[in-house]
């Protein structure tokens, strides 16, 4: 198993320090590192109680809690998994012990027993402390649920992390930049969450296509708001600001294959930042993807490369859109391996000459999704094609995963402690180009290898599909235009 | 002495046994119910059974999975588990009892073998309570009875073992029997309401998981209304 070295005592304080104001810490009654809202500080842990209480009452987490509390052993097997942990050796990162903080609140407030032993003991009451505790602890987290794999007692850590993000935030603990984001998104006048005027979207669109003629000198189209498609594409919508070659790359593979495709302006972000700390947002944004692809009356909805993205569109489309009669959702990635197996694509095996390495997005690969289609992808094209160990369902995450990249106030934490585990394994496989097909893990691990100077460039897949496609032009299939309004 | 050994090794170990099943029975059956009705509120029913059971037996049976994380820690564990389930239930001795009781037995362990595993549970349940001891990052999230537990099933298999192998005087026997029911009889007692309980639960945990990452649709209308956040800014 990799392993990394704990932190030093300087690095410790970089990762730690918190830029919040000390007027703020006391007015919020909180010291965590990353900016919060002004929320009502009064009776917490009354109003965590009660927020809790409801979410139990609504949702099938009851289960979950029942079974842990019943079987949990504390073997600290996870200890030894936690990227976090292993860089601070603090033993409250352990994933066991942060899934007690709840857990403990549960067994006192919510079991017969827990109120029992409370009553004749007078005590175990939940309090502003451990409110801050959590608070702190389950931002530490990078969600990644790696720990929940090496778990013998199959305790999914990363579930309790969840819950507990959600039950905070409803008390108005959560991270600003995120809350933000999610505001814009559901009630801003962009509707997305990084602020893009349709207008500006148009604009970008038009100049990748100028970009892509200039440099392949193939006219590919980015259709927008056209009807009746097979696919209806939902990428991060920062991938229109920061991830132009990535967008390059899947609108030259639709070009090659000629299926029809949009991305709509009524919608058109595939970011949910619900997944990561309330289930409430994450069901709004989830139906305004369905939405839009409704709207449009197209098949499936087809997600960019990132990882939370498609699991929030894979997993809760259907939970929240219909059930067995919701639209199919697909990565890219399925879209893109599939076309090539199908032959439709052709790939130029001399572009891409350096040592390529694959990173899976934990979202992606921890529930073994998509795993071997990218790596066949990129041995394809890729001459030096390397694997970084472990891989697949054991991947290491990039130290920016559970939202916590959004975070921007909290880089050095992620870049120290979050991703060092991560710097290793980079700097091992000796890659100089790292394949990560999230939109999250591409920003994290660009700042992770920065941060911690390592020669290796981040890119999609689809940034490197796009260097190595090769359009004949005979053999180049119109692209599909369904009848219906452009 | 004799009176009392054959009211614990009969009644009271019939007792404490029915309370183990029916407790263990209980809890088996209220996750079974609990997990069937959050997948009947669940908007997506769609189950990868094949990641469940894949994921499932990797742990009943770890073998993949021991190895490349503490591998002393866990290797120990899983030898400490297969003796603590095979001596109780295939030693000679024991086949006998259930036979009188149950009227019918089943196969027994050989003799050496019983030997083997008897002194290979007690070093490993040492060692595991060494090794959580003396571990950083056990010893700071372990609770009173993750230390009781291994030294609990010590007693069995010392006392157990004392009776079985060493030429000891009669009333000394007698002594180390009486500690050795007794002590078996307080672990099926405690066994369902402790962690020991992951007996039958933990063949549930990836089934449970799955269902509980499977949300209820139309959740967020209905935590607004009890929390009165309607109509509330994002």
């Amino acid at each position: 198993m990799l392993k990394t070295n704990q932190i030093s005592p300087e690095e410790n304080k970089k990762a730690f320090t918190s830029i919040r104001k000390k007027e703020v810490n006391e007015r919020q009654n909180l010291n965590v590192r990353y900016h919060i809202e002004d929320f009502n500080v009064n009776d917490r842990p009354q109003r965590f109680l009660e927020a809790f209480a409801a979410i139990l009452k609504h949702s099938n987490y009851k289960m979950a809690l029942d079974h842990f509390i019943r079987m949990s052993a504390k073997c600290s097997r996870c200890a030894t998994t936690c990227q976090v942990y292993q860089a601070t050796g603090d033993p409250k990162d352990i994933p066991c012990y942060r899934t007690e903080l709840l857990l403990s609140v549960y067994r006192r407030h919510f079991t017969m027993g827990g109120l029992l032993k409370g009553r004749l003991s007078g005590s175990g009451f939940l309090t502003d402390e451990k409110i801050q505790e959590m608070a702190e602890s389950f931002w530490n987290c990078t969600a990644c649920r790696r720990c929940s794999l090496e778990c013998p007692s199959g305790i999914d850590h990363g579930l309790i992390t969840h819950l507990g993000r959600y039950i905070l935030s409803e008390i108005g603990i959560a991270p600003r930049a995120l809350v933000v984001s999610t505001r814009e998104q559901l009630e801003g006048t962009t509707g997305n969450t990084s602020a893009i005027p349709v207008p500006a979207l148009k604009d970008t669109l038009e100049f990748l296509e100028d970009d892509m003629f200039e440099e392949k000198n193939v006219k590919i189209k980015f259709p927008i708001d056209v009807e009746n498609t097979d696919y209806v594409f939902f990428p991060a919508v920062s991938d229109f600001l920061m991830e132009a070659e990535s967008l390059m790359g899947i609108a030259a593979v639709f070009k090659a294959t000629g299926d029809s495709w949009t991305t709509g302006t009524g919608y058109f972000d595939g970011i949910n930042y619900g997944l990561f700390y309330s289930d409430r947002m994450l069901e709004r944004v989830v139906k305004k993807v369905d939405a839009e692809t409704k709207r449009l009356k197209g098949k499936n909805i087809l997600i960019g490369e990132c990882g939370h993205a498609s699991r929030s569109a894979k997993y809760f489309i259907p939970t929240y859109c219909g059930g067995k009669d919701a639209l199919p959702v697909i990565n890219i990635m399925e879209y893109t391996y599939k076309v090539w197996k199908e032959g439709r694509l052709k790939f130029d095996p001399d572009v891409v000459t350096e040592k390529v390495a694959y990173h899976d997005p934990c979202n992606i690969a921890r529930q073994r999704w998509i795993i071997e289609k990218p790596r066949e992808l990129l041995k394809a094209f890729c001459k030096n094609y390397v694997e970084m160990t472990p891989n697949r369902e054991n991947n290491i995450c990039c130290g920016g995963g559970g939202g916590t990249v959004s975070i921007d106030e909290i880089r050095p934490y992620r870049t120290t402690v979050g991703g060092k585990l991560k710097a290793d394994q980079i700097r091992k496989s000796g890659c100089s180009i790292l394949v990560a097909p999230c939109a999250n893990c591409k920003k994290q691990l660009r700042e992770l290898v920065e941060d911690q100077k390592i020669d290796c460039q981040v890119v999609g897949l689809h940034d490197l599909i796009y260097k190595a496609i090769i359009f004949d032009e005979s053999k180049v299939v119109q692209q599909k235009l369904p009848e219906g309004k452009v | 002495m004799e009176d009392l050994l054959k009211l614990l090794t009969g009644p009271v170990f019939r007792l404490c046994f029915a309370i183990m099943l029916l407790g263990l029975l209980r809890i088996f059956f209220l996750d079974i119910w609990s997990a069937y009705s959050a997948y009947r509120k669940a908007g997506d029913k769609t189950m990868p059974w094949k990641l469940i059971f894949s994921r499932s037996m990797e742990w009943i049976f770890p073998a993949k999975r021991i190895a490349h994380n503490r591998p002393f820690y866990s290797v120990f564990s899983v030898l400490f588990h297969i003796g603590l389930l095979i001596v109780p239930l295939f030693l000679f001795a024991h086949v006998q009892l259930w036979k009188e009781s149950l009227g019918f037995g089943w196969i027994t362990l050989p003799y050496q073998w019983a030997y083997i595993l008897t002194i290979s549970t007690i070093v490993f349940a040492v060692a595991l309570f060494i090794g959580r001891l003396l571990n950083k990052s056990s010893s700071f999230i372990s609770r009173k009875q993750d230390y009781l537990w291994p030294l609990i099933l010590l007693v069995p298999f010392v006392t157990g073992f004392v009776c079985a192998h060493l030429s000891v005087n009669p009333k000394i026997y007698q002594s180390f029997m009486l500690m050795h029911v007794l002590s078996a009889d307080l672990i099926f007692i405690l066994i369902p309401f402790t962690k020991i309980a992951h007996c039958v639960l933990m063949p549930l945990s990836q089934f449970v998981c799955t269902i509980a990452w499977k949300f209820p649709p139309e959740t967020d209308d209905a935590v607004c209304s009890t929390l009165n956040k309607k109509g509330a800014k994002v």
